[in-house]
């Protein structure tokens, strides 16, 4: 016995400092992934960080301190920006989660047609958000669009979508969620799929009705993916450009810009190191609503 | 106070027919266990009383409610799962009174049900724990909770032992069957392992391909199987068969010769015997005793010395392979050949179509 221990004790010794250091044979598996993450994000983030500290013209650049976030503060439409980037992003994400889990819990049902519907839900998702940009400021037009054509059709008169300027921001998020609650059904979907049955075969028995199915058992048990539809229209919400500049173009007014639509505002009027200041304004407040959400989001799941 | 009966119950699925017809009548304070091999249809018999299943034909009666269209709330059943089906995100004192919220049961009351559940299976100090803290063991005894504080009228059990490892499940097996008696409530067991049906069964339902082989108690079963199957199925080990041909046939006796035997007369049910008829022989290994004069001789493939017991597995001439438990602890060779005994009377004759013949019941007497 203890001439085991004896000749055991040495060999494990031994074997710590073994397992402990690093071969250096898995680097050269995430160099190839390290040098294209570097070049294409780590270097141009940097860079950007550095132009947004200069007056930079794209041949030449002057430093000038933090001279360019002076000025974007200063910049009148930049409150008004802010705020609209965040109210789009509350009224998208919370859109989709709601839209996406109806439509996940009606598609994972057994209805006719489900594999169909499923891809009819998808599909806006596939489409090019300019295009469908288009197609919506076409049918949004107030007199001539085919919604308010329609909607006269019922006796109501339909309101100026997209150049009433209470309403424009709103009716650019409907097209929004109307393009990205594919993507949060899909996800819903699987999260829903993955709940074992048994759960709510136990819950029958315990006599749940179908609501009380739902709240007690999808609802809770679908968490992670509702974590991950918020996280990401979140994210989305805030840095939307695209489908604002593609059907407002900010407007009218200032009344539908979001900070991407500022900053590309000014980037097209050529003032390269103030867009990017901005660019680095967009990261920071990025960081710090989604930080704190996904931190408590993620902290609610863990606990349970 | 509920019994079961069901008549005629069948299921299909499509063209598919699993569950063919089976008639049973439960009496009320009675544990039936259905056993047999996977895709029996013994789980599905127990999702059809449970109502997760719809009923394809005839009709089910839980005490004297027809219950074929009734919703599995208002069966006065509950439930345990192989999953155990613990919802995750609830403690145990709501997984526990999950039933009693959805029935709208008062909070004090709901909690002395629950608290009363939870001191039956000596379970109060997990109350506020989640699924996911606890081991295999508990979250059985949770499950179990979460049915009994429903006082249910029949309790359905689908394999609820099959994620244990063995030595907690012979616990759980005691438990059970302790709760059977302390509550008196009719229970519906499911289980693949027929050592877990004769341990705990009143009544034993053994089920194939979707019909029932034979409904008894466990030493019923074991002493006069109906027919091949359940003589496989139920015993362990396994019972030996042995093909052999009919010599004579006497007055209530048969004498049978074999490849791996000289004649020997055993009782049996003799109407419809013919000398030459092919027929089988059956023997438990534990009937079987090594003796130098043995009718059948076999060669040691394997012997496993339990201390107690030692199991030997024997190659026959025929190349037919069977067991020999032999008391005690037996030094035996591997490749020596082993003749083999026993009595007449513990053997067991079954036709060409599988039936067993057991004799009338004086000739099991003699």
């Amino acid at each position: 016995m203890t001439a085991i221990m004896q000749t055991g004790a040495p060999t494990a010794a031994k074997a710590v400092p073994v397992l402990k250091r690093r071969s250096p044979y898995p680097a050269w598996f995430f160099l190839p992934a390290a040098i294209i993450y570097g070049l294409l994000f780590l270097l141009p983030t940097l860079a950007s960080l550095y132009f947004s500290l200069t007056r930079w013209t794209l041949f030449n650049s002057t430093f000038i301190g933090l001279d360019n976030f002076a000025q974007f503060m200063r910049e009148p439409f930049l409150v008004k920006g802010l705020i609209n980037t965040v109210i789009y992003a509350v009224i998208t994400s919370g859109l989709k989660v709601v839209l996406g889990l109806a439509l996940a819990v009606l598609l994972t049902s057994q209805i006719a047609a489900r594999g169909y519907l499923r891809s009819v839900v998808f599909f806006p998702v596939l489409v090019s958000t300019v295009g469908v940009g288009i197609t919506f400021t076409v049918l949004m037009h107030p007199t001539q669009g085919m919604i308010n054509e329609g909607l006269a059709l019922l006796g109501i008169d339909g309101p100026g979508w997209l150049v009433d300027p209470n309403l424009a921001l709103f009716s650019v998020a409907l097209v929004d969620v109307w393009k990205g609650v594919g993507l949060a059904t899909v996800i819903y979907i699987a999260g829903i799929v993955a709940i074992p049955q048994d759960y709510y075969e136990a819950a029958r028995i315990d006599g749940s009705t179908i609501w009380q199915s739902f709240l007690y058992v999808t609802l809770p048990l679908c968490r992670p993916a509702t974590v991950t539809v918020i996280i990401l229209s979140f994210i989305g919400g805030l840095r939307t450009f695209d489908l604002i500049w593609a059907m407002t173009r900010g407007g009218p007014g200032f009344a539908s810009d979001t900070i991407a639509s500022v900053i590309y505002k000014q980037y097209q009027a050529g003032f390269y190191g103030l867009s990017t200041a901005g660019n680095v304004v967009l990261f920071v407040l990025i960081a710090v609503l989604v930080i704190p959400l996904t931190m408590w989001l993620n902290r609610r799941e863990g606990h349970e | 106070m509920a019994g079961l009966e069901l008549k005629s119950l069948r299921k299909s699925y499509g063209e598919v027919e699993v569950i063919k017809g089976v008639d049973l009548s439960v009496e009320h304070g009675e544990f039936v266990v259905f056993v047999g091999p996977s895709g029996c249809g013994k789980s599905t018999l127990l999702r059809m009383i449970a109502g997760l299943e719809d009923i394809s034909g005839g009709e089910l009666f839980i005490g004297d409610k027809l219950c074929n269209a009734v919703e599995p709330r208002d069966r006065g059943i509950a439930m345990v799962f192989q999953s155990y089906a613990l919802y995750p995100h609830m403690t145990v004192y709501d997984n526990v009174g999950f039933g009693l919220k959805l029935a709208k049961t008062p909070k004090d009351e709901r909690d002395r049900k629950i608290r009363e559940a939870a001191r039956i299976l000596q379970m109060e100090h997990l109350l506020d724990r989640k699924p996911g803290q606890l081991s295999g063991g508990q979250r059985q005894r949770v499950a179990i909770g979460r049915a009994i504080v429903r006082k249910p009228e029949v309790f359905l059990f689908d394999e609820p032992l099959s994620n244990l490892d063995a030595a907690l499940r012979v616990d759980m097996r005691m438990e059970l069957s302790k709760l059977h008696h302390n509550l008196g409530a009719t229970m519906v067991y499911v289980t693949h392992d027929q050592v877990e049906a004769m341990t705990l069964a009143d009544k034993i339902v053994v089920l194939n391909a979707g019909v029932v082989q034979q409904v008894g108690s466990p030493i019923e079963l074991y002493q006069c199987p109906a027919n091949l199957f359940v003589a496989g199925f139920i015993g362990s080990p396994k019972m030996n068969f042995v093909p052999v041909t009919i010599e004579s046939v006497g007055a209530g006796t048969v004498t049978i010769v074999g490849k791996d035997m000289s004649p020997i007369t055993v009782p049996a049910q003799t109407s419809g015997l013919q000398p030459g008829d092919e027929v089988t022989l059956g023997i438990r290994p534990h009937a079987l005793d090594a003796s130098q004069s043995g009718a059948i001789v076999g060669r040691v493939q394997l012997v496993e010395r339990l201390g107690n017991e030692t199991i030997v597995s024997l190659q026959l001439p025929s190349k037919a392979d069977w067991l020999v438990v032999l008391d005690g602890d037996r030094q035996l060779r591997i490749g020596n050949s082993l003749a083999l005994d026993f009595a007449p009377a513990s053997a067991i004759i079954f036709d060409s179509s599988g039936l067993a013949r057991h004799p009338a019941p004086q000739a099991l007497g003699e």
